[in-house]
Parts: C-alpha cells; sequence; structure tokens
C-alpha cells in the first residue's frame, strides 16, 4: 500500500472533527466518541498492558486539553503514542530530542505569544529526560518564567531503552546497569530530589502526583493549568515491565509507593511546602517492594537484603516526617479518602 | 517557508487503526453480576445489594419495588427474620455487616405510611387459577407471586383471619398487628387474589376437588398439631405445651399461674414464652436446650435457632439458658410436677455417621418447678392430608415445593423449614414453578457464583460506623410496645450507603478512568449501574488492571474464549 493510500484510508476514517457546533460530519457519533471526556490521547497506542505512564498521559490530556499543545521528549510515551504515520494524540504535538522538550516548550509557548494566541503549552518526558538529560533546558525554562506546565513521567528508569538506572531510580532497585548481584544490591545511589531542586527556582507551582489517585493529579492539572506561567508536575508511573510486576497490579503499587511515604504526594508554591496528602495508615515499605521483582532480592537469604528494606523504610520516615504526612485522623482529602467511591463517581465531598 | 514532509506528521488520533486488542493472549474483562452474599443467604429471595442500590440514589420508593418483588412483607421480616443476609454481608469483614433488617423494617413502615402500592397489574379474567391452602407467610407469598406471573390465586384459610403464626404466636413486642394488618390487608386487596375464610382442608374442602378445578395447588398449613412429649411416662394433669400457651395467650392475655417454670425446647417459641412469661410474674425461668448458645466454642449448626437479638434480649431480661442440656424426668407429687431432672447432652456422631443426642450419666441435677412446658416443635395435622404425609411433614423433593405434577408444599409444612423469610421464598419459588409448569417449561434455577468479600477492593471503600435503632430498657418492656424502635429516615439512607455494592457495578467511574487504552468506554445516557461501561476488545490488552481496581467485582478476567 503507497503512503498515499494509507493516508487517504486514515483521512477518511478518522477525518477532521467538526470545528464548531453547527459544523457536523454526518455521521452519528460512535459511542467512543461520545464519551463525556476529552480524548486527547486516545486508544491504538503501543505502551504495554497495564503502563502506568500511558494511564498518567491520558489522564493529564483529559483535563488539560483541548486547546493546549504538547512537546515530547524521547522515551516511551513518545515512541509508544507516534508509530508512523499514526498518531494517537488528538492535540498538536511535537517531539524532537530526548533533551530538549523544555526548550522545545519554550520555543512553542513564544511562537504562541507573538500570535496573541493563549493555547497553553505542555512538555512531557520521562524520569531520564527530565532529572538527568533534559535537566537543563528544563531549568532554563523555568528561570526564563515560560507559561509551560512541564510533567514528568517518572517510571524511575530508562525505560524505552531497555531499563537503564537514571537518578530516580529508586536506591537498591536493580536495573540493566546497577544489577544486583555479588557486589550490590541494586541501585547504590539515592532518588535524586528533583522536587526540591524545581521548588528552588521559586516557580509558582510544582507538585507530585501518582497514578493512584488520579482525581488528585487531575486537580493537580487544572491548578498548574489556570496559573501564568512555569509549573511542574511529577507523577509516579508504574512500569510492569521495567518494575517487573504484574500488568493488572500497575494502581496498586502506585498506591503502595504512596502510603508507605516512599512517594510523598506534595505541592510547593513559590519554593514552599503548600498542601500534602496525608497518609491514613502508614504502611511497611515491605509491602511495597515485594510486589515488584526489581525489589526481589531484598527478599533473598542475602543477610544485606535487611540492611536494604531498613534502608528504604528510613527513607520513607523521613518523607514522612519531613513533609508532616502523618494525618490527624480520617480525613476525606487523605490517602484513604481520597481512594473513596460511591454510586456514581467519587465518593470526596459527598459526606 | 518549511515544508512539513510526510515523514514528518501524523493525523490525530490514527492510532485507532492499530488493534490492541489482538495483543490479549489468555484473559478478557468480563463484566459478571454475581450474586451478593445477602442475597444469596436472603431465604426470601430479596436482592438486598439492589435495593440498597436505589437507596443510595435517595429512591426510596423504587427501592422498596424492587424489595417487594421478592418479599411483600419486609415490615414483617424487617422485624422477626433471624436475618441470614446479615451474618452473610461482606461488610462484616471492614467495619460491621449492614443493619440490613432495619433498613428492610424502614422501607416496610415507609410504604405503609407513603401508601405506596405493588406494581402488580390485575391477571387476566380467564387466567389460571391457583388453589392455597394456608394463609399464613408461605400462602400469601404464593398468591401474591401467581399474581405477578399473571396468574389468580384462591386462598383457604381455617382461621377468620390471614397471617397464621404470625398473627397467632408471634408476640406483639416484636411485630405490632397494625403492621401486620397493614401489609397482609395490603396483599389480600390485589385484584386477583380472593381468599376463602373458615375454610379448612379435610372438612370443606379436599386436595382432589382443589386439584380438579385448578391449575395447581399449593398446601401451606403450618404445622399445628404438637409433637408426643412424654417424659419417663410421667405427664402432669395440668400439662400445657408451649405454643398453645402461646395463642392462649395471644387470644386471652393470660398465662396459668406459676411461679418457678423449666421450658424444654429451643426456637423462637421457647424463647418467646420464656420471655413473655417473666414479664408476666413468673419469678423463675429457665430454658433447659439442646443446642448451644452462639460463640467461637459453638458449631454454627449447633446454636439455638432464635432470631439472635431475640436471645440477647431473653439474657437482658434474666431468662436462665441451659445449653446442651435436656429434661431427663419429671419428679411428681402426685399429679402435680415439683422438680424436673436436667442432665447434659451432646449431639454426637455415631460409628454409622449420623449424629444423635448423648446424655451423660453424672450430670443430673434436680430443679424445683411448679411447671414444665415443653417447646419441641410441631408436625403437619394430617387430617385431609393423609396420604402425603410422610414422618409427620409433606417433605416435597425439591426447592420449588413439587409434590406431584401440579401439587406443591410450601413452608413450615415442608419439614425442612422454621422461618418467615423461608415461608416468602417457598411462595416465590412455587409459583415460579407453577407458571413454568404452565408454560411448558422447567422453572430455572438462579446458578450464579457470590461475590465473596476476597473478590472486592477494599480500598476504595470509606469507613463508616453501622447505625444502630433504639431500644426499650428491660424495665418498660411489657406485651404491647414494641421492644425494638425504628432506625429512621436519616440512618436507613446513611446505612444504604455503606452497602459495597457486591457484585453489581456502582457506576463509580474506576474501570474508565484506570484503563490505560481506553478500552473502557463510558456511555452517555444517565445510568449509575452497569450499563454505563462497555469494553472496546479491539483495544484491550488484557492487562487486568480494571478487574483489580473494580470495587464490587464486577469485572472479572476470564479466558479468551478459543479462536
Ligand atoms: C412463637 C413463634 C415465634 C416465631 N418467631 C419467628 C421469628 O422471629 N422469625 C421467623 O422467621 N419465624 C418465626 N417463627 C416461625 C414462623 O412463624 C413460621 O416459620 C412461619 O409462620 C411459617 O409460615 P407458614 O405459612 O408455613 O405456616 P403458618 O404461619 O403456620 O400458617 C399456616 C396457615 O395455614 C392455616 N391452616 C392450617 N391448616 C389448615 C387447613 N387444614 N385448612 C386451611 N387452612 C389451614 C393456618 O390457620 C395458618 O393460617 C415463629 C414461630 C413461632 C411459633
Ligand atoms: C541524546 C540521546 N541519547 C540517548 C537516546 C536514546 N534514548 C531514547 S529513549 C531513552 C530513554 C528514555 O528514558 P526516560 O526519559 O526515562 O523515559 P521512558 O522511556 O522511561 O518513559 C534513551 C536513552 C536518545 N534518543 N537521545
Ligand atoms: S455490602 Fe451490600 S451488597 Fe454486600 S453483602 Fe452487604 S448488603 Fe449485600
Ligand atoms: S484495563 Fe483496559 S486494557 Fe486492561 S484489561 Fe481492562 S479494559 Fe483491558
Ligand atoms: S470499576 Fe466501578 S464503574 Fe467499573 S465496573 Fe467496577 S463498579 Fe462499575
Amino acid at each position: 500500500m503507497s503512503d498515499e493510500t494509507r493516508l487517504t484510508e486514515l483521512r477518511q476514517k478518522f477525518g477532521r472533527q467538526p470545528a464548531a457546533p453547527d459544523e457536523t460530519t454526518g455521521a452519528e457519533p460512535t459511542p467512543r466518541e461520545a464519551q463525556p471526556r476529552f480524548r486527547g490521547l486516545e486508544s491504538g497506542h503501543r505502551a504495554c498492558q497495564g503502563c502506568g505512564e500511558a494511564l498518567a498521559a491520558r489522564l493529564v490530556m483529559e483535563c488539560a486539553g483541548p486547546d493546549v499543545m504538547v512537546a515530547n521528549a524521547t522515551g516511551c510515551l513518545e515512541v509508544f503514542t507516534t508509530a508512523w504515520p499514526e498518531s494517537a494524540w488528538r492535540v498538536p504535538w511535537a517531539h524532537s530530542l530526548f533533551e530538549n522538550a523544555a526548550a522545545v516548550a519554550s520555543g512553542m509557548e513564544a511562537a504562541m505569544k507573538a500570535r496573541g494566541r493563549n493555547t497553553k503549552v505542555l512538555a512531557f518526558g520521562g524520569d531520564g529526560g527530565t532529572y538527568d538529560i533534559g535537566f537543563q533546558a528544563l531549568s532554563g525554562m523555568l528561570e526564563r518564567y515560560h507559561n509551560v506546565l512541564y510533567v514528568c513521567y517518572d517510571n524511575e528508569a530508562y525505560m524505552n531503552t531497555g531499563i537503564q538506572r537514571s537518578s530516580s531510580t529508586p536506591h537498591a532497585a536493580t536495573t540493566t546497569t546497577s544489577p544486583a548481584g555479588r557486589e550490590r544490591m541494586g541501585k547504590r545511589h539515592l532518588k535524586k530530589d528533583l522536587l526540591s531542586i524545581i521548588a528552588a527556582h521559586h516557580i509558582p507551582y510544582a507538585a507530585s502526583a501518582s497514578v493512584a489517585f488520579p482525581q488528585d493529579l487531575q486537580r493537580k492539572v487544572r491548578y498548574a493549568m489556570g496559573i501564568d506561567g512555569p509549573t511542574f508536575l511529577v507523577v509516579h508511573s508504574p512500569c510492569p515491565l521495567g518494575w517487573r510486576h504484574e500488568s493488572r497490579l500497575t494502581i496498586n503499587v502506585a498506591r503502595r509507593a504512596v502510603e508507605c511515604g516512599l512517594f510523598p504526594l506534595v505541592e510547593l508554591e513559590r519554593g514552599s511546602l503548600t498542601n500534602v496528602m496525608p497518609i491514613r495508615d502508614q504502611r511497611p515499605v515491605t509491602d511495597y517492594l515485594q510486589l515488584q521483582g526489581r525489589f526481589a532480592h531484598l527478599f533473598g537469604d542475602d543477610p544485606r537484603a535487611q540492611q536494604k528494606r531498613d534502608h528504604l523504610q528510613a527513607l520513607a520516615d523521613y518523607n514522612v516526617q519531613v513533609y508532616g504526612l502523618t494525618g490527624a485522623g480520617p480525613d476525606p482529602a487523605d490517602t484513604g479518602g481520597a481512594a473513596a467511591v460511591g454510586r456514581s463517581g467519587v465518593a470526596a465531598g459527598r459526606r | 517557508m518549511t515544508v512539513l514532509t510526510r515523514g514528518a506528521y501524523g493525523l490525530p488520533g490514527t492510532s485507532l487503526a492499530y488493534k490492541t486488542g489482538n495483543w490479549r493472549s489468555t484473559e478478557r474483562p468480563v463484566h459478571v453480576h454475581a450474586k451478593a452474599p445477602c442475597h444469596a443467604a436472603c431465604p426470601a429471595g430479596e436482592d438486598q445489594q439492589a435495593w440498597f442500590a436505589k437507596l443510595q440514589e435517595g429512591r426510596a420508593e423504587e427501592a422498596w419495588q424492587v424489595l417487594v418483588a421478592a418479599n411483600p412483607l419486609p415490615g414483617v421480616t424487617g422485624r422477626v427474620c433471624p436475618h441470614p443476609c446479615q451474618n452473610a454481608c461482606n461488610r462484616k469483614t471492614m467495619d460491621g455487616a449492614l443493619a440490613i433488617h432495619n433498613v428492610e423494617r424502614w422501607l416496610g413502615d415507609e410504604a405503609i405510611a407513603q401508601g405506596w402500592t405493588h406494581p402488580v397489574a390485575e391477571p387476566a379474567p380467564d387466567a389460571p387459577v391457583v388453589a392455597i391452602v394456608g394463609a399464613g407467610p408461605a400462602g400469601l407469598s404464593a398468591a401474591y407471586h401467581a399474581l405477578r406471573h399473571g396468574l389468580r390465586a384462591a386462598l383457604y384459610e381455617t382461621a377468620p383471619e390471614a397471617g397464621g403464626l404470625l398473627r397467632s404466636a408471634i408476640p406483639r413486642t416484636r411485630l405490632p398487628r397494625h403492621l401486620l394488618d397493614a401489609e397482609i390487608g395490603r396483599l389480600l386487596s390485589l385484584p386477583g387474589i380472593e381468599i376463602t375464610y373458615r375454610a379448612r382442608l379435610g372438612r370443606d374442602v379436599s386436595v382432589e376437588e382443589l386439584a380438579s378445578d385448578h391449575a395447581a395447588v399449593c398446601l401451606a398449613p403450618g404445622c399445628q398439631q404438637g409433637r408426643a412429649w412424654d417424659v419417663a411416662g410421667a405427664l402432669p394433669s395440668d400439662h400445657h405445651e408451649g405454643l398453645a400457651l402461646l395463642r392462649e395467650f395471644m387470644d386471652h392475655g393470660q398465662f396459668p399461674p406459676a411461679s418457678r417454670i423449666v421450658v424444654h425446647g429451643g426456637g423462637n417459641t421457647a424463647v418467646d414464652l420464656c420471655r413473655l412469661m417473666k414479664r408476666s410474674g413468673v419469678q423463675q425461668v429457665t430454658l433447659i436446650t439442646a443446642s448451644g448458645l452462639p460463640g467461637p466454642q459453638t458449631a454454627p449448626d449447633d446454636v439455638l435457632n432464635v432470631v439472635p437479638r431475640e436471645l440477647d434480649e431473653a439474657l437482658e431480661e434474666g431468662i436462665e439458658i441451659v445449653p446442651h442440656a435436656t429434661v431427663n424426668r419429671l419428679i411428681m407429687r402426685g399429679s402435680k410436677v415439683i422438680g424436673a431432672e436436667v442432665a447434659s447432652l451432646r449431639k454426637e456422631r455415631g460409628a454409622d455417621g449420623r449424629t444423635r443426642r448423648v446424655t451423660f450419666e453424672g450430670t443430673e441435677r434436680v430443679i424445683d418447678v411448679d411447671m414444665v412446658i415443653p417447646c419441641i416443635g410441631e408436625l403437619v395435622d394430617p387430617e385431609g392430608l393423609e396420604p402425603l404425609v410422610d414422618r409427620g411433614y409433606l417433605r416435597p423433593g425439591d426447592t420449588w415445593g413439587r409434590l406431584q405434577d401440579n401439587l406443591y408444599a410450601l413452608g413450615d409444612a415442608r419439614g425442612d423449614r422454621g422461618t418467615v423469610a423461608e415461608a416468602v421464598g417457598d411462595g416465590r419459588r412455587a409459583a415460579e414453578a407453577i407458571a413454568a409448569r404452565l408454560a411448558g417449561a422447567e422453572p430455572e434455577a438462579d446458578d450464579r457464583g457470590e461475590l465473596t468479600a476476597e473478590g472486592l477492593n477494599p480500598v476504595y471503600y470509606e469507613g463508616a460506623p453501622r447505625s444502630t435503632a433504639p431500644k426499650l430498657a428491660v424495665q418498660q418492656r411489657g406485651f404491647d410496645t414494641e421492644i425494638e424502635g425504628d432506625i429512621g429516615r436519616a440512618a436507613a439512607l446513611a446505612e444504604a450507603q455503606r452497602c459495597l455494592s457486591c457484585g453489581n457495578c456502582l457506576a463509580c467511574d474506576n474501570c474508565w478512568t484506570f484503563c490505560p487504552d481506553n478500552a473502557v468506554i463510558k456511555t452517555v445516557e444517565l445510568a449509575t449501574d452497569g450499563s454505563h461501561y462497555l469494553f472496546d476488545l479491539d483495544y484491550c490488552k488484557g492487562c487486568g488492571l480494571c478487574a483489580d481496581e473494580c470495587p464490587t467485582g464486577y469485572i472479572q478476567m476470564q479466558p479468551e474464549r478459543g479462536p
């Protein structure tokens, strides 16, 4: 099939949506089209089964769109959404390089400004593209005060090239470049405290979120979207392949990361801590670790295993302490209350 | 000007051309409406989950309609049922089972107060007529369900009023008569039900006659004949049998005088009698029962067979209960009883595998009494039923109650029942079987699986303490005022919010929110149940995430149907 035929075929199938309410395509909307939410990132993408990153990006698009454009760094998200000649995106979207998403977004924002448009620009990157290689571009974008929301999909390693450690990989996790074995119990170094560095730029808003708490995540996106200036969100996004957990457990793993204190959900405005999601009942870190193959060596006979578990527990307790994650009794916005559902939707705010 | 070449862009949303559904290898998500444990446990066949769902939306009348689709007497069962539903409720693994019973009662009362009517159409004038003997809960339920199946019902009742034991035996302190009259009156006023009072099977009608002029005959006469009770041959001259004493008390408001009594037995009759006699002035009331008291040491099938609340209240009221014991012999002075010899007893399994009662030698003791009352159950009165009675009961072969082609046995008379809810369930099943038979089909049992607590995802349910109903203090309890009170609208609605919706979608959106592949489609129609969500198997990769995160267990991963 020639490119031309293939393109015509795709156009006929997915042709441009009506631009205005009075313009119709003539066709009855399919159930997919009629859904009561914005479909910024469509099905048919090639993410793995149970991919946390695909979910996170969809959740962000849902409440950021439709009037947005995206600069996407190289990485899984970029690759699995855009297998040529197809694209899963339904907003303007650009990919340039691994290291420059924030710089590209800065340029897009400047161009919009020059045209007198206020389309919000989003920049997306993985943790490799954010904590590591794209870090200086990000710092520059924040410092120049571009009106961009940067979202880092944190799956805690370079997943797209085969699970190499990043500065976001947690201590003691095994990756292909920090393998557990005789020499070491997985990654020797600590997970970088990126949020504090971002906060040091004194930007209006920086926050962490998790796919396990979608309403909280989307509230944070909406809040950031309303700010004229640089904002930053890091979303904990489990990777069943790289973390070696069953695909069905993505949400459970993400939830436990928050509940044990290893991934605190916090909000910082102008560098100051303004809000946290309190933990209702703090779990031991082992509840989180044992679901994942990347920590399997921490449960063997090796005498170093106990020490590593204790170390991770100490890191979790440290987060709980410095961020004040212990709540004062059940709260609709704590880890227990935020998850609650009722008939026809989330329960929060009902009682 | 830069020109974008075809290598540089793609059209929006075109990934839809690529059907990731073919990545699924072994399992696909399926919506499965499993039975909620409350429903599975309810002898009347109510689907508590379904009516709680309506209450969660604040639709009380619709909730009542869903409830009465199975049980036309919720005000009655909401008061007297031993509520196995509540014992089965999955929420007991969290912060306490739902107070199903109290909400059921509230709905029943609300229906009476608001004058809600059964949404049942009048059957066609020439619709087949089902004859029903006995207008206790079993017969009444059969008549009501016959109507729901488009049949007519003709009830024959020997008493001048309907209700059976509900009227003649259950104390008013737990079943007020105005409520009973209202629920039964509402049922009997449905067009298509005829009732003939003072019509006694055996005397005024016969099974053969009924069978020849009706489409089917339901036998629901209950058990009217006391079992022979004989303690080592001795029976005092003023012997009274428990149910007869209760019935007399219902009619005349008096018990024969006594100051120390022993009641021998272990059911509702025994406990009701103990409590009423204690309240009427008997100083010492001792219940001797072969069963055990509820507790970790007692096997479930060995527990005293009464409504749990009634047992608690009896103990509160100072009834002494001697479990695992029997009355060995009566000690007589002349023809009057002055003592009861009591001995310990257990049900033991013999070498042949059958359990029998074994009395332990050396455990005998004598209790001074002036009356010993047996409450050891009743048998079917065989009059008019001679060829059908087998060892005291009608003993049909299946749950539909089929005795013969067009002859059904329901309620206590079956021999394997003993509660109002079971009687109501029997009436429903018999009507279903009759309707199926008339249509030339077999009745179909609901063999769906049950959704146990392990099938829920507890993370998504916020803690909420169980509501409780007010109760009269021991000193205030008499013979008329109801002991347990109403939980009230606010508590009933709050309690409904605690329902976990086991096995049925509650439209929480979790699957829709969490599917990384947008393979769960939410429809735009207004819905609060599973009809809201579709799986788009063209894109579902079979990750299983939605099934894990579904709070209610409504999504299950099932093997792909082979190619
Ligand atoms: C004291 C007491 C307390 C109880 N408490 C509870 C309780 O708390 N909870 C609970 O679930 N259950 C309780 N029960 C049991 C419950 O009442 C019965 O299981 C239930 O009433 C059985 O219903 P039925 O329709 O089969 O029989 P019945 O209620 O006995 O009704 C049978 C009807 O058939 C009529 N009849 C009998 N023979 C003939 C005939 N030959 N011709 C025409 N009509 C006839 C009778 O007059 C009667 O109206 C209690 C029972 C007693 C005795
Ligand atoms: C400059 C440069 N170096 C290396 C690569 C190869 N590369 C492509 S994606 C990727 C890893 C991306 O990791 P991350 O940013 O964490 O995103 P993920 O794939 O985990 O979502 C790498 C190393 C590249 N594209 N460009
Ligand atoms: S929680 Fe609701 S549906 Fe589940 S068993 Fe209890 S009453 Fe039934
Ligand atoms: S979450 Fe989505 S992709 Fe995964 S099994 Fe459910 S419907 Fe399929
Ligand atoms: S996750 Fe929620 S909306 Fe989806 S099937 Fe289960 S109960 Fe229904």
